[in-house]
């Protein structure tokens, strides 16, 4: 088999994948020293492991208490809770209002639901009750049922509006590995059908139809991979405004790399016996969430539009940084 | 070009200081970038102030920065020249024009053509006096490259040169032009071509310009009829060519793209002022995909600095940049729509032009399709 990723995965994410194909992935992110690195965010090298491990989740499927932890880290940094602190997400359902859900393995010790316009309040995982969303994808999706009236807000919203905007960020930009990943997975499933699947007497992946498919999806993971790597290269530790690009990139791209490969799957692709739908459900999943490409492309937008000019280009002198 | 180039490079080894006194002087408002930079649909319009500014730039010093000392310049790296056309298309200039060669060809003749040769006509090109066209396509031989039928017969002394050429972009300008030409049989197809600079002065030489459908005619059709070239022009090897025409295209994803990367963001921010509410989905397409040509092409250079160069994967930098730029002008069409019913005035008649030309780059320089052909065959290794 021949990997369409080869020329450009990095050793450091070879090992991560090895390491969460071999042991359960708490055990591998305890190999790995995953959470060491959290303090050194402001580092480039740090970031290209901490994200690259969400990278390596979306390639295997693999769920851990990663995102959790993550996006807990910045009110943590700022003296709020302990490292047994994780982070739940907030999303809007036009069916159900306002629901807290936790993408983590069954989570322990505290959590942080942080509520805009309101602030943090921190809740035993005990006290709570969490329900496991059933979705394929392995994306460990689950709900957190919990009355807060009387919960004291611990995070006045003052305080808490910062450091939500850089758990978001972290959590975008997390997100958008994983996305990345279960991108390239999913396109390397239908480019090795491609390369065994006959029709016509030859593989289907000698028709330039096939081929060209498969092509502009391997161009929106490039496009993914070096947008989301400026995040880890860049000099700053959080770019204003980036997250909400990378995330919406992430959504769309991710959404047609699984459109086109599906396509070239044909209807094997559409059955649960395949892979590539966990990929796909995976993708749609993480897209609905800290913000969807729909919701952050109209953000993006219109916000551009009304302000004239707040763009932000993060490879601005580029020629100069890099020097 | 890499960046071990050395040269009296002194106050500027450091390129943010370059740029930061670059950007400076522009901002002054020097009468040559003024010229530039107002509105001007015809392509001799165009190019005469390219022209004029290219000899500022050269006289001031600023675009010596990374080229060696011995071809006119005044050493650096290539993120020098990466800075000056930051700073360029941040200041309005749309087009490298003909001077876009100086980064497509500039580089492989410097390092595959003969040196005495290069270096009594390079800086005259650094220089602005004279530019150079690139003569690869002909009336047969478009996509397919390798069919090219333009000929080189050996002689006494050099070659006669007899063949017809067409697209040759800016050729009605230039002095010089790097010829792409058979030199192998009929058959042999890339491996029997050879690479040659050729005097469009030259007798035997027929340059007609091509109106274009964006009111430009920078494309010209050149038409060789026994004309004579010197041995000593050949670049690269007989027979060769096709590795200079490679090593070619490869630059063609370096500055370049950069260059109009810098350009299309600076257009977007012009153009804000006319968003519609109605138009911004494809606005924020147009920002996913100039957030993905700039984050390809700032990698495209940092590749090409470090000497390490992009291959089959040049053909990313490539595609997002074609979409970011017909993404843009799909936004700007949609927002406004006298470039389409009204293009009266200078501004909108400007933009209407660079629409116009958006729809085309995914033709030139090897087509959206031979860029997915490659990637296919070569990245993802289809059968
Ligand atoms: C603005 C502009 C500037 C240019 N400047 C120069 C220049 O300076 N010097 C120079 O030498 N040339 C130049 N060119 C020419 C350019 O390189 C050619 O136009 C290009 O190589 C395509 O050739 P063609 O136009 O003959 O189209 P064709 O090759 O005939 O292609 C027509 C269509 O068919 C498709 N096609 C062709 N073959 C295949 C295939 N095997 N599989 C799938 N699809 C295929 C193409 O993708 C395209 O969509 C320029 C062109 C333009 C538009």
């Amino acid at each position: 088999m021949i990997d369409p990723f080869a020329e450009t995965d990095s050793d450091f994410l070879g090992s991560t994948l090895a390491a969460l194909s071999t042991v359960a992935p708490e055990e591998a992110l305890n190999s790995l020293g995953w959470s060491d690195l959290l303090p050194h965010l402001d580092d480039a090298d740090a970031r290209q492991a901490l994200f690259g491990l969400f990278r390596a989740q979306g390639r295997l499927l693999v769920n851990s208490s990663a995102l959790a932890t993550l996006m807990a880290h910045p009110y943590l940094a700022n003296g709020w809770g302990s490292t047994s602190h994780v982070a739940t997400i907030q999303r809007e359902s036009p069916r159900h209002g306002s629901r807290t859900v936790i993408m983590s393995t069954p989570p322990i010790g505290n959590l942080l639901i942080d509520r805009p316009g309101e602030g943090v309040r921190i809740v035993a995982s005990s006290e709570v009750a969490i329900r496991p969303i059933d979705l394929p994808g392995h994306v460990n999706l689950q709900e957190v049922e919990v009355d807060l009236v009387g919960v004291p807000i611990a995070i006045p919203e003052e305080e808490a509006a910062i450091l939500r905007a850089q758990s978001q960020y972290l959590g975008r930009t997390a997100l958008a590995f994983d996305m990345l990943g279960a991108s390239e997975s999913a396109l390397k499933l239908a480019v090795d059908h491609a390369r065994d699947r006959e029709q016509f007497g030859q593989p289907i992946g000698s028709f330039q139809a096939v081929r060209h498919l498969l092509a502009w999806a391997r161009v929106d993971c490039a496009a993914l991979s070096a947008v989301a790597e400026q995040v880890i290269d860049s000099e700053e530790q959080f770019l204003p405004g980036y997250d909400a690009i990378v995330k919406a990139l992430a959504g769309r791209n991710g959404q047609r790399v699984c459109q086109r490969t599906l396509q070239v799957l044909g209807a094997i692709g559409f059955t649960t016996e395949h892979q590539h739908h966990h990929f796909y459900s995976r993708i749609l999943c993480m897209d609905s969430l800290l913000g969807s490409s729909a919701a952050l492309s109209y953000e993006l937008a219109s916000k551009y539009r009304t302000s004239m000019g707040a763009f932000p280009d993060v490879t601005l002198h580029a020629a100069v940084q890099a020097n | 070009m890499s960046s071990t180039l050395q040269g009296p490079v002194d106050a500027y080894a450091d390129v943010s200081a370059f740029y930061d006194d670059f950007e400076r002087w522009l901002a002054a408002g020097p009468p040559e970038l003024v010229n530039a930079v107002a509105p001007e649909t015809s392509t001799s319009g165009q190019m005469a102030g390219m022209r004029d500014l290219m000899k500022a730039l050269y006289s001031e010093g600023w675009s010596r920065y990374g080229w060696p000392v011995e071809m006119g310049g005044l050493g650096g790296t290539i993120y020098h020249r990466a800075a000056m056309w930051e700073a360029l298309a941040r200041s309005g200039v749309s087009k490298m024009g003909a001077f876009e060669h100086l980064e497509v060809l500039g580089p492989t003749l410097l390092s595959l053509g003969p040196a005495e040769f290069v270096s009594a006509v390079f800086p005259r090109f650094l220089d602005g006096t004279e530019s150079w066209a690139q003569g690869f396509s002909e009336p047969d031989a478009g996509s397919d490259l390798a069919s090219i039928r333009t000929r080189a017969t050996a002689m006494d002394g050099g070659y006669v040169v007899t063949g017809r050429k067409i697209w040759t972009s800016w050729a009605h300008y230039a002095t010089w032009c790097l010829l792409l030409v058979r030199t192998g049989t009929a058959e042999s197809r890339h491996r029997g071509v050879t690479a040659m600079a050729v005097n469009l002065k030259s007798p035997g030489v027929e340059v007609r310009p091509i109106a274009q459908a964006d009111g430009n005619d920078e494309l010209a059709e050149v038409t060789f009829d026994d004309v004579f070239v010197p041995a000593d022009r050949v670049i690269g090897a007989v027979d060769g060519g096709w590795a200079v025409a490679m090593d070619i295209l490869s630059h063609e994803r370096g500055t370049f793209p950069w260059f109009r990367h810098c350009f299309l963001t600076s257009q977007l921010q012009e153009e804000i002022e006319f968003a519609a509410p109605h138009a911004d989905a494809l606005l924020a397409d147009a920002i996913l995909d100039l957030a993905s040509s700039g984050a390809a092409s700032a990698a495209g250079l940092q590749s090409h600095n470090e000497d390490s160069p992009l291959g089959p994967r040049a053909a990313f930098t490539k595609l997002l940049l074609c979409s970011a730029e017909q993404s843009l002008y799909d936004w700007t069409i949609a927002t406004d729509g006298d470039i389409a019913a009204d293009p009266a005035d200078s501004s909108a008649m400007e933009t209407r032009q660079r629409y116009m030309f958006s729809r085309i780059v995914t033709i030139y320089g090897g087509s959206q399709q031979m860029q997915l052909d490659t990637i296919a065959k070569r990245i993802l290794r289809l059968p």
